[in-house]
């Protein structure tokens, strides 16, 4: 699966393949140790956001986890 | 206004279909959708994994919609919200399309939970509410999309099925 911006493929790929690792063997056995994506999900998503305006996609900006967001590893 | 709904159950536990639609696209039976990217993700204060992701489409508009809009606009962008729930163990997404607002506007609601009769299987439940603004053809258009929005439910659902024989 390619991402909306295609420089981004690569990227999204690594952090994909990283993500269902951790989904799959952490988060649903309800180990809450830390997530180990969050350095290739930056890389991944300075490319996608530069993408989102390059297209203008009409994303909406608002922070949808409001102030109880716990990001903490 | 058109509200559509479905119910599937799926032979496997919450956890292995879970996984599957979490990465359903790619989809050979799905080849609609030709871009995902996750826009956020976190995990909240009851320990519950948010993620929001912008879906591109081709698909999204029936053909008398792109005929009068031209064929070149077709590309459809949808967000999408879910929020997984280990402990309670629910997958729940919703989605809306964030481009053609003026002209239609779908949104999706779709939700795993284990069967409340056998834990070894999954129930999806979905509905789908589709609006077509405007006024002449109204309900005609409204019928095409919900038409083929069950066919490509349908097919989601033996796609997601057929990821556990690969």
């Amino acid at each position: 699966m390619n991402s909306v911006g295609e420089a981004c493929t690569d990227l999204k790929r690594e952090y994909d393949q990283c993500f269902n690792r951790w989904f799959a063997e952490k988060f649903l056995k309800g180990d809450r140790s830390g997530d180990p994506c969050t350095e290739t999900f930056r890389k991944y998503q300075r490319c996608v956001q530069k993408a989102i305006k390059e297209k203008d996609i009409p994303i909406d900006g608002v922070e949808f986890m409001g102030p109880n967001k716990d990001n903490s590893t | 206004m058109k509200i559509w709904t479905s119910e599937h159950v799926f032979n496997h536990p919450w956890e292995t279909v879970t996984k599957a639609a979490m990465q359903k696209y790619p989809n050979p039976m799905n080849p609609n959708v030709i871009g995902v990217d996750v826009l956020d993700r976190g995990i909240d204060k009851q320990g519950r994994l948010h993620s929001r992701r912008l879906l591109g489409t081709e698909w999204g508009l029936p053909s008398i919609v792109k005929s009068i809009i031209g064929n070149a606009r077709t590309y459809t962008y949808v967000q999408e919200h879910s929020v997984v729930d280990p402990k309670e163990k629910t997958f729940e997404l919703q989605s809306t399309n964030i481009t053609f607002t003026n002209m239609v506007s779908v949104d999706e609601k779709l939700t795993y939970k284990p069967h409340p009769e056998d834990k070894e299987k999954t129930i999806l439940t979905q509905e789908a509410i589709i609006s077509v603004k405007g006024v002449s053809l109204n309900s005609y258009l409204e019928g095409v999309m919900a038409y083929k929005g069950s066919i490509t439910n349908k097919l989601n659902i033996f796609a997601s099925e057929g990821l556990f024989y690969t």
